[in-house]
């Protein structure tokens, strides 16, 4: 009973630890986004909240915190009511199986816990798919339920594209785990050990210097479509202010909207991390061993195992400004052919070749 | 297809051209905001602000009360009540004057259909309001943004007879003061 209770008590501490980075990090994001968004576009920014605008992302937490509620006339209020919370929820639980660190265990209370993961099952990566495909229903939920031709609109256009482009990521990673042998995100992050040569891009370890099992198209598959199942530009044709106001969340006002956008960012940060762990090592340095284990310092390698990590996935999300900032959305039909044409075959192509290499040339 | 294009269309390359184009505009960063309410622009010289009625050196007002400004204006924006000086039965003046800044364009045909010079055009731009009935003016508004916004001009000696309305545009015609 007690060591239950140890256990829950130990979790709900990792897990909120969890939830805080990556509530944080949200926040931040609203900020980098406008700000890089106005260095690319000539302009500043916000400039007007505490110095540089450093607190507005703080300002919109308040302002949209004690703005009204509204809920419009003929919507379905439980629906409506569910769809923000749903896609707030499965983005953040997403999270669970991503090692943000080294897979080191710690003994506390007679119990053997790691820190940096808050759940290791042996699943992570089709737990995550099966996560982000959770999320698409808040999105359309929530754009039946407003009760709003734009919403609707929006709404069935997320439903084709993220299923489309679900497939596409699905196909992508299908790859990774053939040369890794294990669907746990610790294990395949492991097995990326030793050097930027020994990343899945490259192919893990080649025998002989050639990377054969190189997974560089597996790897621009996922990331184009990460932003498209992102709902990000140039693919972001579920809001397209453009034509449908904003899209599936045009009725959603106050702490609702601001759930819609949180979760939007917190899924640019798992598609990050996802891609980050299983193409660019995770937290692996691009060396092998950490610089603190050279000096001697083995107990602080794991400051450098999560500041790796950290940079890359903030190298991912700063190219998803990049693209926002250059690219165009793309017309609806451009998106389907793009996806079922292009993406779909590479994606399977690269499945077949790498079976046959894998099956000449054995890792 | 060339093999060129062809190239070029599986490796993004017209993608990264863009890329390259806001990654240089980050890199070499100058924004053209202003930070308005902070800093502003200079103004032209020849900009057409707020209207304002204006005063002689000596205070007196220089509206002969004509109208022509009313006549002029495309968008009916004045409305002039003219009457004659108490006392000098050959001098008219406004005796109301009012101004719908709501509806006026700034196109400052007003300004150049007075023959007396006595509207112009201040430098005045931060002029918005929550209520609009603030910006219908009456004659000491107007006079009042007027004598914040130019310094007074001097008076003609010689268009000061009895019996001339103060037309100072440059007729060198008129009668000369006596004595």
């Amino acid at each position: 009973m007690t060591e239950l209770s140890l256990r829950l008590a130990v979790s709900f501490a990792q897990i909120l630890a969890e939830m805080s980075i990556v509530m944080i990090t949200v926040a931040t994001l609203t900020y980098f986004e406008r700000k890089v968004l106005g260095w690319m576009q000539d302009r500043m920014g916000p400039m007007e909240v505490g110095p540089y605008g450093l607190l507005q992302p703080v300002a919109d937490g308040i302002k949209l915190f004690f703005k009204e509620d509204i809920v419009p006339a003929g919507a379905n209020k439980a629906m409506f009511a569910l769809a923000p919370m749903l896609t707030m929820v499965v983005s953040m639980i997403g999270f669970a199986v991503i090692p943000f660190g080294p897979n080191i265990t710690l003994d506390i209370f007679g119990m053997t816990i790691k820190p940096f993961v808050v759940a290791d099952i042996n699943i992570g990566i089709l737990y995550i798919l099966a996560i982000a495909s959770i999320g698409a229903y808040g999105i359309i939920l929530g754009g039946w339920a407003s009760n709003s031709k734009y919403s609707l609109l929006g709404g069935l256009r997320a439903a084709a594209q993220v299923i489309s482009y679900e497939l596409n990521v699905g196909l992508a990673i299908v790859g990774v785990l053939m040369l890794a042998g294990t669907m746990s995100m610790v294990e395949i992050t492991e097995a990326q050990a030793g050097g930027f040569w020994h990343w899945f891009i490259w192919g893990g370890r080649p025998d002989g210097f050639f990377p054969i099992h190189t997974q560089i198209f597996a790897f621009v598959v996922f990331v184009i479509s990460a932003v498209a199942e992102t709902n990000r530009i140039p693919f972001d044709l579920p809001e397209a202010e453009s034509e449908l106001v904003a899209g599936f969340f045009t009725e959603y006002s106050g702490m609702r909207f601001a759930f819609f956008v949180s979760a939007e960012y917190a899924n640019m940060m798992l598609v990050s991390c996802v891609a980050s762990a299983l193409f660019l090592g995770g937290w692996n340095a691009p060396y092998p061993g950490t610089i603190f284990e050279y000096v001697g310092l083995e107990q602080l390698a794991w400051i450098e195992h999560i500041v790796w990590f950290a940079a890359k996935v903030y190298f991912f999300l700063f190219m998803f400004i990049w693209i926002r900032a250059t690219l165009p959305r793309l017309r609806y039909d451009q998106l389907m052919r793009f996806g079922w044409k292009v993406m779909l075959p590479i994606a399977l192509a690269n499945i077949i070749v790498t079976s046959f290499t894998l099956y000449f040339f054995p890792r | 297809m060339t093999f060129t294009a062809w190239l070029k269309t599986i490796t993004f390359y017209d993608i990264f051209v863009g890329m390259k184009v806001t990654m240089k505009h980050m890199v070499h960063y100058r924004p053209v905001t202003l930070q308005y309410p902070h800093e502003k622009r200079t103004l032209p010289d020849n900009y057409r602000g707020m209207l304002a009625l204006l005063r002689y050196d000596d205070g007196t007002e220089k509206c002969v009360g004509c109208d022509l400004c009313e006549a002029a204006c495309p968008s009916r924006v004045i409305r002039v009540v003219s009457a004659e000086v108490p006392g000098e039965p050959t001098k008219r003046y406004s005796k109301e004057y009012y101004m719908d800044m709501t509806r006026c364009l700034f196109c400052g045909l007003c300004v150049d259909a007075c023959p007396v010079d006595a509207l112009g055009m201040t430098r005045e731009f931060e002029w918005s309001v929550y209520d609009k009935r603030q910006l219908h003016l009456n004659k000491e508004q107007l006079l009042a943004i007027g004598d914040r916004s130019f310094p007074v001009r001097e008076k003609q000696l010689e268009l000061q007879h009895p019996n001339v309305a103060f037309f100072n545009v440059a007729f060198k015609h008129l009668p000369q003061k006596p004595g």
